[in-house]
């Protein structure tokens, strides 16, 4: 299976051949436990996954599980509740993705200039990255809280509102909410990723720009902008895969329901109920598996829309 | 707050690039100077006020908080909310099962994978660059779609609220991360340094041993906590593969928060005990963590 091509100068064939043998133990020895390891945990749960949404495998109904073709792909392209979550994924994740990339840009740039402290600032940036997801769902909470919260009484005290407002007692209000605490926790690490791209950005065309006379936006443009392509494609690409596996500050946020009336279910959150509240897990198994073409399908539309791919690794090192 | 944020990516991009000392626009130098600072400060507020307000609910009586106008009374502080979370054997047992299973899927994933990357980021063989594009698709698979088979199967193996269950799983999600990360660490040492020490005549162990580890001794352990923290803070499975028996922190965290329950102290004091490790490892570890993190995106 593995064939070695010693880094090594060859001298005589017999020698080398020898040494490649042994090559091949060597990298087999060590590649294989790992291989294995995921190929097995990730392969055979995978294909589990497929087989399931073709059954009738509800726990809750009936003990035997009849295989059902595609049938329950088809009740899922009729199926309301899933138009419903799509839609809600697809708000959720176009804002989070779009306005988080775009404002991790702007924090990235704020944090690029010279002052005094911008270690310090960086450093504290990890906060957010460091809190645990479930730990964010229930500071926001604290926050949103409709009675209790600090959010309307900061209001109230600016006169920005009247009456407490109830951030979580609404379909609509509930999902900007949700939006919301999202973005503290992702806004960090795509400023941190942007952060590292800029300071790759050659300082010396900024100056050139400027005795070209190229004011700050078409720096911004035409300098800034084509210089952190690959890293701005890293980042939509990572955000859209989480924002569309969005779960834990769901569940915390509304105490496991994805409400109020079905307001934050998502996609992932429909899955998650179909699964283990309503234990139909042949359906649960058919939306897991659309969750999972949708991420490869937006992130096969990201690399289409702003680069070629299998250069992930080594561009910028000039390999 | 929520109208400030805008602004910031707006303003900051215009005023991005930073303008040489020239005599004459010194005025309007000094003015962006004055707009970074105020944005500057809105930022690292939002950032850290959330946090702050969730530390002060972990140490200050509900009551003085939640009035008309917050008042945060220093002579209430108390820690007593910790001293009964911290001596309850409903909380300290999902806190060890926490710190077991992330250490062991931190032990697992770095043994397997570091040698496993080793061997990718030095030699050459066939199949490494579908396996590398692999360990980067297994990204693309929501956990939702190995949580249901792997729910079926743990409990067909009676290893459904298991530690070892979770640890097995855990293992399938984060091995991939570290063999990633860990390449990249790989690659970073100068091949010749192997090289020197085969004339030297060590064999291929013994420069894996004795050299690469040692030399790769940063990333490994900036990806070591990382996989900790990605195991620790892991909520989803544990809250689907796990009971009463192997529940782990978050999900005992999270059990706080029912729809209408409102013992914020309990939930804000368990929220600051379950992230407390992985914020006190993110700052020892910060600049290796940054590294970790931006590696991949900066390097393509």
């Amino acid at each position: 299976m593995v064939t070695i091509t010693s880094p090594g100068p060859a001298t005589a064939r017999r020698v080398r051949s020898a040494r490649e043998r042994a090559d091949r133990r060597f990298s087999v020895a060590l590649v294989l436990p790992a291989v294995v390891a995921v190929a097995v945990l990730f392969a055979y749960p995978l294909g589990y996954a497929v087989y399931l949404s073709l059954h009738r495998w509800n726990d809750k109904i009936s003990p035997q599980h009849p295989y059902t073709g595609v049938h329950n792909y088809t009740d899922l392209a009729r199926d309301p509740d899933f138009h419903a979550a799509l839609t809600r994924t697809a708000y959720f994740s176009v804002i989070t993705v779009l306005v988080g990339v775009g404002l991790a840009l702007g924090i990235a740039i704020l944090l690029s200039q010279q002052f005094r402290g911008r270690g310090i600032a960086r450093v504290l940036l990890l906060v957010p990255w460091a809190v645990p997801p479930v730990v964010n769902g229930i500071m926001w909470h604290v926050i949103f809280d409709g009675s209790t919260g600090i959010l309307n009484a900061l209001l109230r005290g600016a006169g920005l509102i009247s009456k407490n407002k109830q951030w979580l007692g609404t379909p609509h209000a509930a999902m900007n909410s949700l939006i919301f605490a999202e973005m503290w926790k992702l806004l960090p690490f795509l400023a941190l990723l942007l952060i590292a791209a800029l300071q790759g950005v050659p300082r010396d065309l900024y100056e050139a720009a400027r005795v070209d006379g190229a004011n700050a936006w078409k720096q911004f443009q035409h300098i800034t902008v084509p210089n952190i392509r690959g890293a701005l494609m890293f980042a939509l690409i990572v955000q859209t895969m989480w924002s569309i596996k969005v779960f834990d500050t769901i569940y915390v946020l509304t105490g496991g329901s994805g409400g109020p009336a079905g307001g934050t279910t998502t996609i992932n959150f429909f899955a998650y109920l179909t699964n283990f509240s309503y234990l139909d897990r042949g359906y649960g198994a058919a939306i897991a598996v659309v969750i999972m073409l949708l991420v490869i399908a937006t992130t096969i539309f990201w690399l289409l829309l702003l680069g070629r791919p299998g250069r992930w690794r080594r561009k910028a090192r000039g390999a | 707050m929520t109208n400030t944020l805008p602004g910031t990516a707006r303003d900051t991009r215009r005023a991005a690039p930073q303008r040489p000392p020239r005599v004459g626009i010194r005025a309007r130098r000094r003015g962006t100077t004055v707009i970074h600072r105020t944005l500057l400060t809105l930022v690292m507020i939002y950032f850290l006020a959330p946090f702050v307000w969730m530390l002060l609910y972990s140490v200050l009586p509900a009551h003085d908080l939640q009035q008309h106008n917050p008042d945060v009374k220093l002579s209430d502080l108390t820690f007593k909310t910790y001293r009964r979370l911290l001596t309850d054997s409903s909380f300290l047992h999902p806190m060890a099962n926490s710190a077991i299973v992330a250490v062991a899927t931190t032990l697992i994933c770095m043994a397997l994978g570091s040698c496993a990357a080793y061997v990718v980021a030095r030699y050459r063989f066939r199949g490494r660059q579908p396996l590398l594009l692999a360990m980067m698709a297994t990204q693309a698979i929501p956990a939702i779609v190995l949580a249901v088979p792997l729910f079926i199967l743990l409990r067909t193996f009676g290893l459904y609220d298991t530690r070892q269950g979770l640890v097995i799983t855990y293992v399938a999600f984060i091995l991939p991360l570290v063999i990633w990360m860990m390449v990249g660490f790989f690659e970073d040492i100068p091949p010749s340094l192997d090289e020197a020490a085969r004339v030297d005549g060590c064999n291929r162990w013994q420069i894996l041993i004795r050299i690469a580890m040692p030399l790769a001794v940063t990333g490994l352990a900036a990806t070591s906590i990382f996989a900790f923290i990605t195991a620790w803070s892991d909520f989803f499975l544990a809250k689907i593969l796990t009971a009463d028996n192997s529940e782990t922190l978050p999900v005992k965290t999270a059990s706080f928060q029912g729809l209408f329950a409102l013992d914020y102290n309990s939930a804000a004091t368990a929220g600051v005990i379950t992230t407390l490790p992985v914020l006190v490892l993110t700052m020892v570890a910060q600049k290796w963590i940054v590294r970790g993190l931006t590696e991949g995106a900066v390097k393509g």
